[in-house]
């Protein structure tokens, strides 16, 4: 308790496949685009090499462009399970730190999507009855953590009960 | 139809509420199958074509009539000692158990036709999830204000035997003269943007339609002014009927207290009448345009966890009090939550810096903008013009900053934003759900920061979190952490205080108090 934690570093590989992916994605239509431009601009001579410009630059510059973000975010991933409250704090271009009392908490859910079962990740959701609600969210737990940080999360919560947590 | 024969005892829904239903879910496809069909069919199959298509139509109709017969027949609703049920579906069963204590609303409506058929429309909102709610189309208007009276007293401990004569008191009641002031300050002259963009469309195309000496040229001094002259007061006019009609959802507006909660009604056209119950509230609001301000009358909101589900196409907060003098609306908020006497602390005073440099970048770009277009259009775009907003941006800055501004308290934390509609946001320390501090790239140039409190009112576009804009880093950090610090403090200060106290008072296994 009380000790500043880190995600797992795995997830920031978890990040780099999801800019991989989208970047891709961006490549592949701004390149399909060129390509059909290219035809029916008749100056270019090669429309093929044209897309593979196009769309392999663009992958280049998304790509490097996420892969630092998903660096620099894991940088400044932290969270705290405090005495009264789960400390969070990330961000990148926007700096968020978050306190949830454990006496708010509603319920704790984890998440896997396709991309975190195959690196062996997974997400924590801690819900409370504000518009915020879901917005606490630890990515990049391994499931043994994800499942201790769960339960102990949610003892913490009973203890500080009330009747009503609005 | 006596105390008696409301609880503990199952009913249907009005017996007019069939054909009102048949209408308003069946007119628009009977009358498209109607109208588009016939003539389809017809035009298909001749004489055959038009008899199936009319055969069609009735076809609809037995349907739909066959649909909301069987939903009145399947639906039943029952108040008993903790919860309300309902059991309703067609198709697909559904029965619902809602706690007493968890219903946060009870809010009556009925438009013209209701009012006229005796109908009105029951919703009840619960904390959060959109499952939990109860929405009766349509019972009767006697009815409707039984169940919400009843609802309430159930809820309630203590005192059960007190009529609502009794136990209400009249504490707001709207005049004429409020409304004329509501009518004038909800004037809404954003209608600009749409007669603007209105005309842009269609302009062209009805200047081609109109002979040239039809057009008001500035020939003469007088077409030079009436033209600018007629836009201006056009503007003005749609404004204020705008303003007209927001001031006349307000129509004898009432709100009368009793101890542990609030009801209103309101509504010229349509009505409504609304309870908001006492310990849910989670949020004040007070909100002032340049107007009000400058008239000196003030708005009160409050928010209550639950509101803003996906059917509710209303204000999320409920308005509390639509226009008052501020003194008086002070007082009454007040009374609901003691917050005692308010000092802001405002943001550090580079705030104004960095609002001056938004203002600047803004009228350079849009000066950038104009100054592109100039050069492929002939006609003069006076592309400098936006430059003559240079002038008012110190001014600009530092109102916005003057109107911004915190306060944490003993028992609250008050935020305060806006000058064009300034909101100052109450919030009870035992009501906050989380706190976060935010800061941007831009923030962290300056050394600022924002604080938002989160509670379970909910969001929308209109209403938001309570928030502590651009304020010194320093600053941020030790609001944030005094907010959720404060939070315990202020729960384990209630819990020992509802202790401590004599039986009559709400337990706190009771009416879900924090």
């Amino acid at each position: 308790m009380d000790q500043s934690r880190k995600p797992s570093t795995r997830v920031r590989l978890q990040w780099i496949l999801r800019t991989a992916i989208a970047s891709a994605v961006l490549g592949a239509v701004l390149g399909g685009a060129a390509y059909l431009l290219a035809d029916e601009v008749a100056v270019l001579p090669a429309e093929v090499q044209a897309a593979m410009l196009v769309g392999g630059a663009t992958f280049a510059v998304v790509f490097v462009a996420g892969t630092a973000r998903a660096l620099l975010l894991y940088r400044s991933w932290e969270y705290v399970v405090r005495e009264d409250s789960l400390y969070l704090s990330r961000g990148v271009f926007t700096r968020v730190r978050t306190i949830v009392p454990y006496v708010r908490v509603q319920h704790i859910d984890t998440q896997r999507n396709p991309v975190e079962r195959v690196l062996g990740l997974s997400t924590l959701v801690v819900y409370t009855a504000g518009s915020r609600g879901a917005d606490v969210t630890i990515p990049g737990l391994t499931p043994e953590r994800a499942s201790e940080l769960q339960t102990r999360l949610k003892v913490l919560a009973i203890e500080s009960e009330e009747e009503d947590a609005v | 139809m006596t105390d008696d024969t409301l609880t503990n005892e199952a009913h249907r829904l009005h017996p007019l509420s069939i054909p009102y239903r048949v209408v308003e879910q069946g007119l628009g496809l009977i009358l498209a199958v109607f109208f588009a069909g016939v003539p389809a069919f017809s035009a298909l199959k001749g004489a055959v074509g038009a008899a199936a298509a009319l055969g069609l139509v009735v076809l609809v109709v037995a349907a739909i009539v066959g649909y909301v017969v069987a939903y009145y027949r399947r639906f039943e609703y029952e108040l008993t000692r903790d919860t309300f049920d309902i059991r309703s579906g067609v198709f697909a069963r559904r029965e619902r158990e809602i706690p007493l204590r968890r219903i946060q609303n009870v809010d009556i409506s009925q438009n013209v036709v209701q009012r006229a058929l005796g109908l009105a429309e029951i919703k009840m909102e619960t904390a959060g999830a959109s499952q939990a709610e109860a929405h009766l189309r349509y019972v009767g208007y006697d009815r409707a204000n039984h169940i919400q009276s009843e609802v309430s007293r159930l809820s309630r401990s203590g005192d059960a035997e007190e009529t609502d004569a009794e136990r209400f008191e009249t504490v707001f009641a709207i005049s004429e003269r409020e409304l004329g002031v509501l009518a004038l300050v909800s004037a809404d002259l954003r209608v600009i943007s749409f007669l603007l963009v209105g005309l842009s469309i269609f302009a062209p195309s009805m200047a081609s339609a109109f002979a040239p000496e039809m057009f008001l040229s500035p020939e003469t001094i007088v077409q030079a002014v009436l033209g600018p002259v007629f836009a201006v007061v056009s503007i003005l006019v749609l404004g204020l009927v705008v303003g007209v009609i927001n001031a006349s959802r307000y129509y004898d507006f009432t709100l009368r207290r009793a101890p542990e909660e609030l009801r209103y009604q309101r509504g010229l056209v349509q009505k409504f009448s609304g309870t908001i119950p006492l310990d849910k509230v989670q949020t004040l609001t007070l909100r002032e345009n340049l107007l009000a301000r400058a008239l000196g009358y003030a708005s009160l909101y409050i928010e209550t966890a639950g509101q803003g589900t996906s059917s509710n196409q209303q204000q999320t907060a409920q308005s509390a009090i639509p226009i008052a003098e501020r003194e008086r609306v002070v007082s009454l908020a007040k009374s609901i939550e003691p917050f005692g006497d308010v000092e802001f602390e405002r943001p550090p005073k580079r705030a104004r810096r960095r609002y001056a440099g938004r203002y600047l970048i803004v009228i350079g770009a849009l000066t950038a903008v104009l100054f592109a277009a100039q050069q492929f259009v002939t006609a003069s775009l006076y592309w400098y013009s936006p430059l003559a907003l240079v002038v008012v941006v110190p001014a600009a800055a530092h109102l916005k900053w003057k109107h911004r501004g915190f306060h944490a308290g003993d028992e609250y934390v008050v935020t305060r934003n806006g000058f064009w509609r300034r909101s100052t946001k109450i919030v009870p320390y035992h009501r906050v759900q989380t706190v976060a501090s935010t800061e941007t790239v831009f923030q962290r140039r300056w050394g600022l920061g924002t604080v938002v409190v989160d509670t379970a009112g909910s969001r929308s576009l209109t209403s938001d979190d309570a928030k502590a804009v651009d304020v010194d880093v320093a600053t941020v950090e030790q609001l944030r952490e005094r907010v959720g610090e404060e939070l315990y403090e202020a729960i384990r200060r209630r819990a020992a205080r509802s202790r401590a106290e004599p039986v009559t008072s709400p337990p706190p296994t009771g009416a879900a108090t924090d």
